[in-house]
């Protein structure tokens, strides 16, 4: 079945990649101590080559006062955190790729002697020319023409591992309120352990009887509203799911939260495990 | 191995992948559908404007730029731009510049539905956190407006600049 989602995701993206642009893959990287590399992969669905560039960063998801979810980034980070940027070196750092083509990406981590078991973080920003607006009407010079043209980063996050990791995530502050047609949640992630925690957040509202109220998502009925979640330090994510038409009936629910170390959209065998922590908090339909 | 063929079969993969080791095949099998790509579908186009008047390009223009992402199904992804506040003119004397400008409703992003009207409207300047959709439609649209406004004494010619989208995986 996952094979078969996996070729379907291929076959959709293939068929409508008419346009320029690169496809990076994975999302994420994850390199153990004793490989000390990893690499990327970007493939060409175009007809034209893609010029790519390649770049690194150190930076974290974090949420801000609102609960949205963004990238703080840190220019030069100190011994305060837990950094590769100073030694994880990605090569090519200029390259084409042709039409159709794919080409690799090699990251090479030469870590500092004497670094600690735990996980080390950077980010490896893709850059690609994704287009240039065509300009039109070119030999009438009386005339004044504006074009834009695009440039497309991918960013994505590279973990460096070594030795004992663990990670986990203690969960606090869980809210939750009906706003229109939406249940509004919040909560404080607090990483555990040596490593990001990476996973999962279902939400499950119940009512009274202790049945399962549907959620949506898109066109389908859900029983469970499921977000992807990378807690580094602390966040407090802001999450909204949607409820059916016409809304819950007015009444009492509980919100069922549960925050999992699993992910979908990644090998499992680079999702570190650790224990699931869950919270119910009370949900009031006026 | 019935997945990697599967895959391999799909993507039409060069024939150098046949000669790696089977390790590497399924890694890379693996590696290509979990990616993430974006495809412009129509570029933001303020055509031919006149001097002295500003040309605004709404979001839900027909002429916005317009912009398919394709990644993991119900990923959340943060949306950020780099937007340029002068254009160039490549074809007349260097300094030959116009102000473009973007304001908070200039940008909106929408889950797995091409249409930007219903979408979340938000500030380029300041991004959004935007979100794939569910199977079997994994995208996310983004379109893109502004305002340039050429002055008086505009010289006559092309005027360009460039755009930069970020889009980071949690």
């Amino acid at each position: 079945m996952r094979a078969l989602w996996l070729a379907g995701m291929v076959l959709f993206a293939s068929a409508s990649l008419a346009a320029q642009g690169v496809m990076v893959a994975p999302h994420a990287v994850f390199i153990d101590h004793s490989r000390g590399s990893g690499s990327v992969l970007l493939y060409n669905p175009g007809t034209e080559p893609v010029e790519v560039s390649i770049s690194t960063i150190f930076g974290y998801p974090t949420t801000d006062s609102s609960g949205n979810i963004r990238l703080n980034t840190i220019e030069n980070p100190d011994s305060t955190v837990p950094s590769a940027l100073a030694w994880v070196q990605a090569f090519p750092r200029r390259l084409t790729v042709a039409p159709k083509e794919r080409q690799t990406v090699r990251l090479l981590a030469r870590p500092p002697v004497g670094l600690g078991d735990g996980e080390y973080w950077l980010r490896l920003v893709i850059a690609a020319q994704a287009g240039t607006v065509p300009i039109t009407g070119v030999s009438d010079t009386t005339a004044i023409q504006v074009g834009l043209k695009l440039e497309v980063r991918t960013i994505i996050g590279v973990n460096y591992r070594k030795g004992a990791v663990m990670t986990g995530v203690a969960l606090s502050n869980l809210r939750a309120q009906v706003v229109g047609d939406s249940v509004i949640t919040r909560a404080k992630l607090e990483r555990r352990g040596n490593a990001a925690f990476i996973g999962m957040i279902r939400e499950t509202i119940v009512d009274s009887t202790g049945a399962v109220r549907a959620q949506r998502m898109g066109d389908s009925l859900i029983t469970s509203y499921q977000s992807p979640i990378g807690v580094y330090f602390t966040m407090e994510p802001r999450l909204a799911s949607a409820i059916p038409v016409p809304g819950l009936p007015r009444g009492r629910y509980w919100l069922r939260y549960e925050v999992v170390a699993e992910r979908e959209d990644l090998d499992p065998k680079v999702v570190l495990k650790a224990p699931a922590v869950r919270d119910s908090v009370r949900l009031v339909v006026p | 191995m019935k997945k990697i063929l599967l895959l391999v079969a799909c993507l039409g993969l060069p024939g150098r992948l046949t000669a790696q080791s089977g390790a590497t095949i399924s890694a890379d099998a693996v590696v290509v559908t979990a990616g993430m790509t974006i495809a412009t579908l129509r570029d933001l186009n303020f055509g031919t404007v006149i001097k002295g008047v500003p040309a605004t390009v709404l979001p839900t223009a027909a002429t916005a730029g317009a912009w398919q992402v394709t990644g993991s199904s119900n990923a959340f992804v943060i949306v950020s731009f780099t937007l340029p506040t002068q254009l160039t003119n490549i074809q007349a004397l260097p300094g030959s510049a116009m102000p473009i400008s973007f304001g908070g409703v200039s940008a909106i992003w929408r889950r797995a539905t091409n249409s930007p009207v219903g979408g979340t409207i938000f500030n380029p300047a300041t991004g959004a956190v935007g979100r794939f959709g569910p199977p079997p439609n994994p995208t996310m649209y983004l379109w893109l407006g502004g305002t340039v406004s050429p002055a008086l004494t505009a010289k006559p010619g092309i005027y360009q600049g460039t755009v930069i989208v970020s889009l980071v995986y949690q």
